[in-house]
């Protein structure tokens, strides 16, 4: 199998108009190594520049500056099929007029290759995912489900070194989004090509992906594996979109008290008064009188305490029971507070509550870089 | 006894004014029954109003003599104006008095102007279609400076008639024809490279249906390793039948009953179309209506093949299935 790294290098897309005047700057000079055989998920809200990138390396769009590279050869001036790629489009983008077995074979009969050759390999294809008795058949005959199989197929038997997902799963219903989820990644498995998957669905990209590389408004704000991101955002932004439910984030001051450093969120009303203990504490105490970002899991509030928690007064606003656990949503001080607290109770309505915030899983950020505070 | 006519009395009003009421109100089925006779009048009369021209010209085109169609239905039927209009000879009574009869036949018989319209209309719609086929695709998928400003021109210029530009389509032809004999004046190529002028309307439909087809289809094939051209014609094509039967369809009717151009531009009867030999049985001294019907009822016939050769081609939902909105 040859190299299937991809190497984006101060990768920069302004969009022009018909008489060539720049319009809108849609990736920023963006820097990203992806390995050989890797899943690399390209995730950010719509607008971010993932799915731009992700058509800059399939070649559908002319890269402003900065290069591409794909196996240590420089693709910036190469067609789509010489790149050694193949994309998988959110809406199929099947050719309505051909059969499912043509569909598969246009791009093998294009290169010209024996008739055998081609009957064998989409045969071979069809037949693992589950096509193969509707060969004769044209797409309109299929569902959404087994036309974005036929896509994937079509992906398949050009024996790529890299795949290209522009948002696969988005336009399937709930069901076959997992079921097609699990395929992908089976299908990764077997390959052990290189993917490049674009989504904005968080859960897909923590599911999938290998490693996840955020995205903002045409920049990366954090790379890394799925944990990582999770556990040690690098920022307000990664810590906010990754999650479900996100994360509380508590804009306030941090304030040198007799009893100790505190936590004060801002408000016109009083506002939580989080007393600080180590970690968090030794972190917190270059930001005295400076203003932070305070953040913390819905997960790390809880009834019970640890060694270093900080318990909170609160009141029950809203109860999510979902059986194994319950989100609960605390009224404490200005606004709320998300909980996932075990399912064992039943919380009602204004119901007081002592919540526990586990300081070791506190994450302070910088409110003017909007960076993680080490 | 007050307590029981106390009782009846309000049931014996309610009955009394329901009687009253149902003999003005009409039932539901008879309401209907008025509504659909009045649609019906109203569907047939537009119907006439349609029909009776053409069967007006129908039976002119059966009846003696050559006169202007005054009744619906012609006193004597006679087949001497199709028979002119076909090319069969037929013989005629010139002198009532003394039975004096002779045969007539056309000097170019009409056939050939019918062959001639059918001719010009086909390449000069295939034409059309291939053109603006392409321009729209450009138009469509490319980008380029002065797009736009090249598109609206184009709207703007097919608002002006083709006739307007008559005197310069034939100082054109005048040109061409000192240099290349076959597209000069006089001569069908002239008209036909004409005729393709008046693709600007065709770009316009043919890109607003390219339009709709979304960009990722084409893109798909492009990975796949299609060319620009190779993925023209065997992905956008296919798909874009619809539209190119319209278009077809139009063009063609368009030009085979197109007067103006072809009558300043075909000067010999032998080349001349359809619309302007017909015009020619119509001079001051005589207009000849019989046959003027005839080969108006003729010049229908392609143009119904035409239509319903093309109208299976017509059909939606071609796109279906390879996308989802």
């Amino acid at each position: 199998m040859s190299d299937g790294s991809v190497e984006i290098k101060d990768l920069v897309k302004t969009y022009v108009d018909d008489r060539g005047r720049p319009t809108f700057t849609a990736v920023k000079k963006i820097n990203l190594l992806i390995q050989n055989g890797e899943f690399m998920v390209l995730v950010g809200p719509s607008g971010c520049g993932k799915t731009t990138t992700l058509r800059m390396v399939a070649g559908l769009e002319k890269i402003t500056s900065g290069t591409i590279s794909i196996g240590g050869r420089v693709v910036n001036d190469l067609e789509p099929k010489d790149r050694g790629i193949a994309m998988v489009f959110q809406n199929y983008a099947l050719y309505p007029h051909m059969t499912i077995f043509n569909n598969m074979a246009f791009g093998l009969q294009l290169a010209k290759k024996k008739k055998d050759f081609i009957t064998e390999t989409v045969g071979r294809t069809s037949k693992a995912l589950g096509l193969d008795k509707m060969l004769e058949r044209k797409p309109q005959a299929l569902s959404g489900g087994q036309r974005q199989r036929v896509a994937l197929g079509r992906a398949i038997v050009r024996n790529p070194t890299v795949f290209l997902f522009d948002e696969p799963l988005s336009n399937l219903d709930a069901k076959m989004r997992v079921q097609m989820r699990s395929e992908i990644s089976r299908l990764h498995g077997q390959l052990g090509s290189t993917m490049i998957y674009v989504t904005h669905d968080q859960v897909e990209a923590m599911t999938m992906g290998d490693r996840i590389c955020v995205m903002r408004d045409g920049n990366i704000m954090q790379v890394a594996d799925p944990i990582t991101l999770y556990r040690k955002p690098e920022n307000v932004f990664v810590a906010g979109f990754i999650g479900s439910p996100p994360m509380n984030l508590l804009k306030g001051k941090i304030e040198q008290r007799p009893e100790g450093l505190v936590f004060t969120e801002m408000g016109e009303k009083a506002g939580l008064t989080i007393p600080l203990k180590p970690p968090v504490a030794d972190l917190a105490s270059r930001y005295v009188g400076k203003n932070i970002i305070f953040g913390i899991r819905p997960e790390h509030i809880t009834e019970e305490c640890t060694a270093t928690c900080v318990p909170v007064e609160s009141s029950v606003d809203i109860a999510e029971p979902m059986g194994s656990e319950s989100l609960v949503y605390l009224k404490a001080g200005t606004g709320t507070l998300i909980s996932r607290i075990h399912g064992e109770h039943i919380y009602h309505m204004g119901q007081p509550i002592t919540a526990n915030i586990n300081m070791e899983k506190v994450h302070l950020f910088d409110t003017e870089t909007e960076k993680v505070i080490r | 006894m007050a307590f029981p006519s106390l009782k009846t009395e309000p049931a014996r009003v309610s009955n009394l004014r329901d009687r009253s009421t149902r003999r003005h109100r009409l039932t539901h089925e008879q309401r209907l029954l008025i509504r659909k006779v009045l649609a019906h009048a109203f569907l047939l009369s537009f119907l006439a109003i349609v029909l009776v021209p053409f069967i007006m010209v129908v039976s002119a085109s059966f009846r003696q003599g050559n006169f202007a169609p005054s009744r619906l239905l012609p006193d004597k039927v006679s087949l001497d104006h199709w028979k002119y209009v076909l090319g069969i000879p037929y013989t005629e009574v010139v002198n009532p008095a003394t039975g004096e009869t002779r045969v007539v036949k056309p000097v170019v018989p009409p056939l050939l102007w019918f062959w001639n319209s059918i001719k010009v209309s086909c390449l000069s719609s295939a034409g059309i279609i291939l053109l603006s086929g392409t321009a729209a695709y450009a138009f469509s998928r490319f980008k380029f400076k002065f797009r736009t400003p090249i598109l609206s021109s184009l709207l703007i210029l097919q608002m002006f008639p083709m006739v307007l530009a008559l005197v310069a389509f034939y100082v054109i032809l005048d040109f061409t024809g000192t240099y290349v004999k076959w597209l000069g004046l006089n001569t069908q190529a002239g008209l036909i490279m004409v005729y393709l002028g008046g693709i600007s309307s065709y770009i316009w439909m043919i890109k607003g249906y390219f339009d709709t087809i979304p960009a990722s289809m084409e893109e798909s094939a492009r990975i796949d390793g299609a060319s620009p051209f190779q993925t023209f014609v065997r992905i956008l094509l296919p798909v874009s039948i619809p539209i190119f039967a319209v278009v077809f369809i139009l063009s063609f009717i368009g030009y085979m009953s197109e007067y103006p151009v072809a009558s300043v531009v075909l000067q010999t009867g032998n080349n001349w179309t359809l619309a302007v030999g017909a015009n020619s049985f119509l001079y001051e001294q005589e207009k000849l209506w019989g046959r003027f019907a005839a080969l108006a009822v003729l010049s229908g016939v392609p143009i119904t093949v035409v239509f319903m050769l093309c109208q299976r081609f017509v059909i939606g939902g071609l796109t279906s299935g390879g996308i989802k909105e």
